[in-house]
């Protein structure tokens, strides 16, 4: 049986999904922060948000280049 | 009778196609994230370009179920053409009656049918069945809907602003979901590509290979590629309205961060299991995939109702396609005249469909109750939502503090 395999299946769905989640999630907290009124340092809490939104786009380029054949070769 | 089952074949990518555009589209739709017409126009485009990016599921897909090559049966293209058939019927049933049903079970289901009756029982591979067929039946919508509950959460989680002192709410922007679910909702379209596009590819190569036009163990050619491509990217843009209104809005109500991480999940369930090899059902992952982002939210209920119908349809797509691919594999038995009879009542039975569909039409303009109609209830219902939650919280108040205090 191939219970292995699913497991690592369920693992990196697991994984991956949650990352790309978390870091998206801390990115739209961030941007909702940063546009309180009272903000503290709404310019950096806006710069961080845009770097979780990036680090999200990262995360999702590397999982399509980790599974496109052409590039792993 | 290659040209035929290869035109088979194509059509069956087609409702392929169309089929599954729910999966991928149903929640932005739900949502209001992408337009329906640019919805479909997106994930057309992303099936095709899927459909290019790997071909690794085609060598492998077919093969294994039935027993082929030497010391096993010949399969014969009669014995294909008679699976495909089985699995575009069901296919086309389901689409009827709206129900997400995994493709690619009805194309296994056709063509162990065809082959049980064709040839024999010894023909077909049960322990490969068990592990390629019904397993992942199983573990593919837990472990999407696992995966998605816990997105959810996370995503709630992480987005819920009180006011320390006061307790009341701030701004969260939840909206924010709805631009990540553009990209999320392409990639699932992406991973439909790259896996389901695939499976008809497998098909048409043992066509050519049964027919002695290619040499076994070879790759699927090149136009064979392209076909399957635009096959399924036509498909997808024609649109399975009826399926997507059950994804979208019949399961659970959808918010933009549900489709989020339900879409997140979804996408990548389905990369890691058509990378890794363990070949997950794209339709029965999404599903999965939505029902575990509607147990995550607070106040949303599944509709358990629907869910028992979809999981019934599941059930019955392995042997309600094998049942018609095995009568279809008897017909063709008796010769071109069975072949004739089979291609004409399979034709007649999807026109008829068809033409059933057309009495209650279910377009891009009410696949989804966005905008107009939809207005109304949308008020009344939020009104009830703010007031049940008005009453749970007062009986709530009590617990609250220690939650903060955690």
């Amino acid at each position: 049986m191939k219970w292995l395999e699913l497991l690592t299946v369920g693992g990196a769905t697991l994984v991956s999904a949650v990352t790309v989640v978390v870091l998206y999630s801390l990115g739209v907290r961030l941007t909702a922060m940063g546009g309180d009124q009272r903000a503290a340092a709404p310019g950096w809490l806006r710069s961080l948000a845009y770097a979780c939104f990036a680090l999200c786009g990262l995360a999702v380029l590397f999982g399509l280049y980790l599974i496109i054949p052409y590039f792993s070769g | 009778m290659v040209a035929l089952v290869i035109a088979l074949a194509l059509f069956f990518d087609f409702t392929n196609g169309f089929h599954d555009t729910a999966n991928a589209m149903a929640t932005p739709i739900a949502t209001g994230a992408i337009k329906p017409k640019t919805a479909v126009t997106l994930a057309a485009i992303l099936n095709l370009v899927g459909a290019f990016l790997s071909t690794e599921v085609a060598k492998t897909v077919s093969g294994g179920i039935i027993r082929e090559g030497s010391g096993g049966v010949q399969i014969t293209p009669d014995i294909i053409f008679a699976g495909l058939m089985g699995a575009i019927l069901w296919n086309m049933i389901t689409w009827l009656k709206g129900l997400p049903s995994s493709s690619s079970h009805a194309l296994f289901g056709g063509l162990i049918g065809a082959a049980v009756a064709g040839i024999g029982f010894n023909s077909v591979n049960l322990e490969t069945l068990l592990q390629k067929v019904i397993l992942p039946a199983v573990f593919a919508p837990l472990i999407a809907a696992i995966v998605a509950y816990i997105c959810t959460r996370l995503a709630y989680a992480l987005t819920s602003r009180h006011d320390p002192e006061t307790g009341t709410k701030l701004t969260q922007k939840r909206g924010g979901f709805r631009t990540g679910q553009i990209f999320t909702s392409s990639l699932v379209a992406l991973a439909h590509g790259t896996n389901d596009a695939q499976k008809t590819m497998g098909i048409i190569t043992l066509v050519l290979i049964a027919a002695g036009t290619q040499t076994p163990g070879s790759g699927p050619q090149l136009w064979v590629i392209a076909a399957c491509a635009f096959a399924i990217a036509i498909g997808t843009y024609a649109g399975g309205w009826r399926i997507i209104r059950t994804m979208g809005a019949g399961l659970t109500e959808v918010k933009p961060a549900q489709g989020f991480a339900a879409e997140t999940s979804t996408a990548s369930a389905i990369l890691a299991s058509s990378h890794l090899g363990f070949a997950l059902s794209t339709t029965q992952v999404a599903s999965g995939s939505v029902i575990g982002s509607g147990l995550g939210r607070r106040g949303t209920s599944v509709r358990w109702g629907m869910v028992g119908k979809i999981a019934l349809g599941w059930l019955f797509t392995l042997p309600a396609a094998g049942i018609v691919g095995a009568l279809t594999a008897l017909l063709v038995k008796t010769g071109v005249v069975g072949v004739v009879i089979a291609a004409v009542a399979g034709t007649g039975a999807v026109l008829y469909m068809f033409l059933v569909s057309r009495q209650s039409k279910v377009g891009h303009h009410n696949a989804v109750e966005v905008e107009e109609a939809g207005q109304a209830v949308r008020f009344a219902k939020k009104k009830a939502f703010a007031r049940a939650r008005a009453r749970a919280n007062e009986s709530a108040r009590a617990n609250e503090p220690k939650d903060t205090e955690r």
